[in-house]
């Protein structure tokens, strides 16, 4: 036999823990029904609490800083910054993408290899999510994406702002955009769209039914 | 979220403890007490017969008292034997006390030609005054009265002890105010040598690592970013000199620690005062990602790493864990952290001792996973264990953790300020994040360190645990001092882990070496890491090559090689698998070769566009070869038909255990179901795992085929299905299928006319004078009539979970033993419950039953307890009730390899091609294999001998005896207690005066925040900090007796 006891003390427990205190049901043996009622309320909480991170009031704004360095890409460049961590591609601060192999030493693309690319939104969607990192901050760092990027900064939800405020030109807001983030799952353990789930536009990946 | 306490049931040791020293505190609350452990540790070298019988109680003793008219004199410093003399003589003249009549007491150890800090001296009637006086000598730190400890170790076999206990012991500093002795204490265990009983135990872990070693070069990690994600950290916290920023990502509006776990973790990685953190100056960013409640969840985690990755932080440290590998966006969000080049540690989860316990993002390759250990080098009971569960069930799991470190009564930060102690492997783990962080701050150029490197240099720096296999300790203990050798004499290259494979050391290398291949077996399987300090991506050159040793029988083995096509991030894996080939199928002996793997990556700082760097690592392989044993003695263990957590949800086995309702250890006979395997292993049979589908063996081969998971929950009425979960508004969760796919099983079983029930069943019975517990298992509902079937008298617990009304059902058929009517036909037996040999949850063990079981489908021999049992009934014809169907609309076809989903019902899946193995072309070399693998494996062009150590400072010696299997160059600074000589003990053994209580660890595991195991898309992702909270003395906690 059971020890009520030992059933009993876990689901006060339990309730404290959650502070369920309006079901405290003293005396009672758990149920499943309990474990399932505390999982309910549970759920409703996360999901109002997901709601903060979205924008809720357009009063409040993040005081972001982002310099766009607007069509001079021109300009000289002896050192470049890039996505670092791709598998076979990378991103270099020019928008330019190519394969690990032809990364020269300063950091930047080779453009003298024909499979080296500026700007080129490759697998992404008219929603701005594409499927490959790199194509996404490629794409995103196009000049004529400054508008969208800033209607997003203004709007960005308080959830972001450490992320967003901190970030400091073009370069380091695509980086950071195009990367998965709270907006890029469901039920918190799975991709909203897992085909295309890096976004440099405002909206969140199409959610797909399960 | 389940607040769940581990319910066990406690033993008290004999402590005697005499204090008799005057002005001194009483001794705080002396009390032993053993660990509940519902699952004995059937260490395989303590106990390699240990079939019936594998527990072992230690009882430990000891008491201490004065010796009377005998005082150790400690001094201010060291000196020589003649220098102390003076002293002393000199301080007893000044004493004016003209009757004192004094000698030293000689100590004849090979420690006496050198300066001590300490003298103990024979003086008669002296007074409480006189000795007062002596202390006023300049040299002389104290007076203390010498005190006698006496120690004895017992064991007991398994009957005397408590069912399922075995006990566990701890200390902690006694509370004392005028010896300096309090600060360090005395540790006892009889695990492995009662040589491991005497150690100096200094305060502080940063020492006994010697980081005071590298803090005297100068390094104090200044310049390196260590990120804690953790509960926060309050603004002015006196122990931490640079905070760089706090931020907060959970919903509750503050940056503050409320819980005082992130404060205790950021201190053992940056405090730099009282309890020494490893790096003082590194640069700290706290990261809040856990609310006071430990509330987290995947989403806020996403938000906070991608910020880590904009901060290029160095190394973070994640005490967290949770047994969803299977959580995509985590997963690939950490491998993009370390694709971003920042170290992660992370702890390797707190449930232990069961096996199949690895957490989540510790268990990833490129990630450095923590286990913990106590100061007597055990591996901590809580520490997670057990190979990872990935890769099964076509594969085999990794090697994890990849080192251990001190998680037990460790000292770090309080939460407002002062120091406190915590156990679990989320101390653990900042032992090594703060390590590295010192690590990466003394490396000249910082190009070198990268995750893979800094895991390179750790595991190869690693001192292994005598007596401990590779799956609780991976490489070993933490070695600070090595590790800072390797590193700075680090060459980009890869490596192996584990870097060799020797199927024959016991106990490193267990499982594999609790059983010798076979030709006709099923492959054994290593699943190999290739940590790549080359680059982010690398990729293997050509094949791997196998190459067999000649003159070593490698021709015996046949070798197949499977391995990542990338390797990214920093790493990937090299699956061997390894099969006897038929011209040995008779062969007894040992096999040896090795693979040959090259592994190349762009390199960045070729002028060169293309260049690539390349590093060639050489995997020796040694197996022992047996002859094929009989069918009757094989044993075939299903492990394709298992369906666990993740991905889908389905209930354990025991419905009971509501705080771990999913099941996510494997199913896998070196999981959960590893005492099953070792009874099995010391009874005779060969167990082998099948990984494919059944029509893929030849069942001539095998004389069990065992499909263990037969359990119940199934239900065709949706409101007793136990629906723990439901998600998003109206939607219920349900699970996918019970413990056991009844419905499945019930399609393999009715060709012979059988069937398990709807029903669901727990209860004590009694069966062949064996004690039985039934935990939500099902009944036999149709059985073929000349067959035999044993029925009980059991609880219905479907009623009792709808409707809270306790039935007793009589005679429900459970075991069911059947002989094939055919010439030389197989026999079947059924018996509705598996829990009994899981060692999850498990209440009462049921191995002989699954001898009998096994001797019955075997030999063919009945044992007469069950044919002549009263309980025998007639077989039911099961035709007057409906079998149990799947539940409308579950989704096991998502899950499950076998069906599929079509409009209308799932139908079954046309099945895989069966596994082919290509094995590699052997290129035989003339070769012969040095004896010992391991100590050739190290990393390539670093040879620790050759590495000049750091100057370490000569004069503070410290005497400690050395573990067996550790080498004698081991040199702890600072945290040295004066003390005397204990000639009972050994002689090179110091034993400083003992003074302690043994405290009952209590082995809290506060299961906080439970609702980690959640279902699959339907809960979120809650991780929960992986710390126990210790010495809480509620420690009176009971096993759930049923």
């Amino acid at each position: 036999m059971i020890n009520s006891r030992f059933v009993h003390s876990s689901f006060i427990l339990l309730l404290e823990s959650q502070r369920f205190e309006s079901i405290k049901r003293v005396g009672l043996p758990i149920t499943s029904h309990d474990i399932l009622y505390l999982w309910i309320l549970q759920e409703e909480r996360t999901i109002r609490d997901r709601t903060l991170l979205e924008v809720r009031d357009s009063d409040h704004r993040i005081p972001w800083k982002v310099r766009f360095n607007l069509g001079n890409s021109s300009r000289q460049i002896i050192q470049c910054r890039n996505s670092i961590q791709g598998k076979t591609l990378l991103t270099d601060e020019l928008g330019y993408v190519c394969e690990r192999k032809d990364l020269l030493v300063n950091g930047c693309c080779n453009v003298n290899v024909p499979s080296t690319r500026q700007y080129i939104c490759k697998s992404c969607l008219a929603n701005g999510c594409c499927s490959i990192y790199e194509y996404c901050v490629s794409c995103c760092l196009q000049p004529d994406k400054q508008p969208l990027l800033e209607h997003f900064l203004n709007r960005a939800a308080e959830g972001f702002q450490n992320l967003f405020t901190a970030v400091e030109d073009h370069f380091e807001l695509c980086l950071a955009k195009c990367r998965t983030s709270s907006q890029s799952v469901q039920h918190e353990n799975t991709y909203r769209n897992p085909q295309a789930k890096y976004c440099y536009g405002e909206s969140p990946p199409e959610l797909l039914p399960v | 979220m389940l607040l769940f306490p581990v319910w066990g049931s406690i033993l008290f040791c004999l402590l005697t403890g005499f204090l008799p020293v005057v002005g001194m505190e009483p001794a705080g609350g002396a009390r032993s007490g053993s660990e509940p452990t519902p699952d004995p540790d059937p260490d395989p070298l303590l106990s390699p017969s240990a079939s019936n019988c594998s527990q072992l109680t230690l009882k430990l003793e000891f008491s201490t008292k004065v010796v009377e008219h005998e005082y150790i004199v400690a001094f201010t410093g060291y000196f020589s034997a003649r220098a102390r003399s003076h002293y002393i003589s000199s301080a007893i003249r000044n004493t004016r006390d003209q009757d004192l009549e004094w000698h030293i007491v000689p100590r004849e150890n090979p420690a006496s030609d050198f300066p001590s800090d300490f003298e103990l001296v024979h003086i008669r009637q002296a007074s409480p005054s006189s000795l007062l006086t002596l202390e006023d000598h300049p040299y002389i730190k104290r007076v203390t009265p010498q005190r006698k400890v006496f120690r004895t170790l017992k064991y007991f076999p398994c009957k005397f002890a408590l069912r399922g206990t075995q006990s566990w012991q701890s200390s902690r500093p006694f509370r004392r105010t005028s010896l300096s002795l309090g600060s360090g204490f005395w540790h006892a265990t009889g695990r492995h040598s009662s040589r491991r009983l005497l150690r100096a135990i200094p305060r502080q872990v940063a020492q006994i690592l010697q980081a005071d070693v590298l803090w005297q070069m100068g390094h104090t990690g200044s310049g390196v970013k260590v990120a804690v994600f953790d509960t926060g950290l309050s603004e002015k916290h006196p122990h931490f000199k640079n905070v760089k920023e706090r931020t907060n990502w959970t919903n509750e509006k503050t940056l503050d620690d409320g819980l005082g776990h992130g404060t205790f973790v950021a201190g053992v990685i940056a405090s730099m005062r009282e309890c020494q953190g490893f790096a003082p100056d590194s640069e700290l960013h706290i990261f809040r990602v856990f609310t006071n409640n430990q509330v987290s969840y995947t989403s806020w985690f996403l938000d906070a790493f991608n910020y880590a990755i904009l901060k290029k932080i160095d190394v973070l440290n994640l005490s967290i864990g949770g047994p969803d590998f299977m959580d995509h966006p985590f997963v690939d969000k950490v491998w993009e952290l370390t694709a971003n080049r920042v170290i992660m540690v992370s702890a390797i989860g707190n449930d232990g001792p069961l096996y199949g316990t690895l957490n989540n993002p510790a268990d990833q390759m490129d990630v450095i996973g923590v286990g913990g250990i106590d100061f007597e080098d055990n591996i901590a009971r809580f520490s997670s264990r057990g190979m990872t569960t990935w890769e099964l069930p076509g594969g085999y799991g990794r090697v994890k953790p990849d080192i251990v470190t001190y998680g037990s009564g460790v000292r770090g930060s309080g939460m407002k300020e002062g120091c406190r102690s915590l156990s679990g492997t989320s101390v653990a783990s900042p032992v090594v994040a703060g390590a590295v962080t010192l690590l990466a701050s003394t490396v000249l150029n910082r190009e070198l360190v990268n995750p893979a490197s800094m895991k390179q240099a750790l595991i190869a720096s690693a001192r292994r645990l005598p007596g401990v296999n590779m799956f609780e300790q991976g490489h070993g203990k933490l070695d600070l001092i090595r590790a800072y050798q390797i590193l700075n004499s680090y060459r980009p290259q890869a490596s192996l882990s584990p870097s060799y494979i020797d199927l024959t050391e016991c106990p490193y290398m267990w499982p594999y070496c609790s059983q010798p291949i076979y030709y006709g077996g099923m492959p054994t399987i290593v699943n190999v890491t290739i940590l790549n300090g080359m680059g982010v991506t690398g990729r293997i050159v050509d094949k791997p090559i196998w190459q067999p040793y000649l003159p070593q029988n490698g021709d015996h083995i046949d070798v197949a090689v499977s391995y990542s096509p990338v390797l990214w991030p920093w790493a990937g894996y090299l699956a061997v698998s390894i099969s006897v080939a038929k011209k040995a199928a008779s062969w007894e002996g040992i096999a040896q070769g090795h693979v040959m793997v090259t592994v190349a990556s762009p390199a960045e700082n070729d002028s060169e566009v293309g260049g690539e760097l390349t590093s060639t690592v050489k995997l020796p392989i040694k197996v022992k070869i047996v002859p094929t044993p009989p069918r009757s003695k094989r044993v075939l263990w299903d492990q394709y038909h298992n369906l666990r957590y993740p991905p889908g949800y389905f209930p354990r086995d025991n419905l009971r255990m509501k705080n771990d309702p999913l099941d996510w250890n494997g199913d896998h006979i070196h999981t959960n179901f590893r005492d099953m395997y070792q009874h099995l292993r010391s009874m005779g049979y060969f167990v082998e795992v099948l990984g494919a589908p059944i029509t893929c063996f030849d069942a001539s081969q095998y004389g069990a085929f065992t499909n263990t998971r037969t359990e119940c929950g199934e239900r065709r009425r949706p409101d007793i299905t136990l629906s723990m979960f439901l998600v998003k508004a109206q939607q219920w969760w349900m699970p996918d299928t019970g413990g056991a796919n009844v419905p499945a099983l019930n399609d393999l079983i009715s060709v012979w006319g059988m069937a398990f029930g709807d029903g669901l069943y727990e209860g004590d019975f009694t069966l062949a004078d064996h004690d039985m517990y039934y935990a939500s298992g099902c009944s036999i509902a149709r059985f073929p009539e000349d067959g035999i079937v044993i029925a009980k008298n059991l609880k219905d617990q479907g009623l009792e979970v709808l409707k809270q009304e306790t039935a007793v059902v009589e005679g429900v058929p459970i075991l069911g033993l059947y002989q094939t009517p055919s010439e030389g036909g197989g026999r079947i037996a059924l018996y509705g419950d598996s829990n009994c040999i899981d060692d999850s949850h498990r209440q009462k063990d049921c191995f002989w039953l699954l001898d009998a079981l096994l001797q019955y489908t075997s030999y063919s021999m009945t044992p007469p307890s069950l044919s002549h049992s009263h309980s025998r009934v007639a077989p039911p014809a099961g035709t007057d009730r409906l079998l149990p169907q799947r539940l409308e609309g579950n989704h096991l076809y998502r899950y499950s390899k076998v069906l599929e989903a079509h409009l209308g019902d799932p139908k079954p899946r046309p099945l895989p091609a069966c596994p082919h193995l290509s094995w590699a072309k052997p290129q035989p070399v003339n070769e012969t294999a040095p004896s010992n693998l391991w100590k050739h494996q190290k990393l390539l062009s670093v040879d620790l001998d050759k590495v000049a150590l750091p100057n370490v400072r000569a004069y503070r010696p410290q005497v400690r005896p050395l573990s067996p299997g550790e080498s004698g160059a081991w040199d702890i600074p600072g945290g040295i207690m004066p003390g005397h000589y204990n000639q009972e003990v050994g002689q090179t053994i110091p034993v400083f005066a003992f003074l302690g209580a043994m405290v009952v660890l209590s082995f809290f595991v506060v299961q906080l925040t439970k609702a980690k195991n959640k279902p699959k898309r339907r809960k979120p992702r809650v991780k929960r900090p992986t710390y126990l909270q210790q010495q809480q003395q509620t420690t009176m906690g009971k096993n759930p007796t049923v």
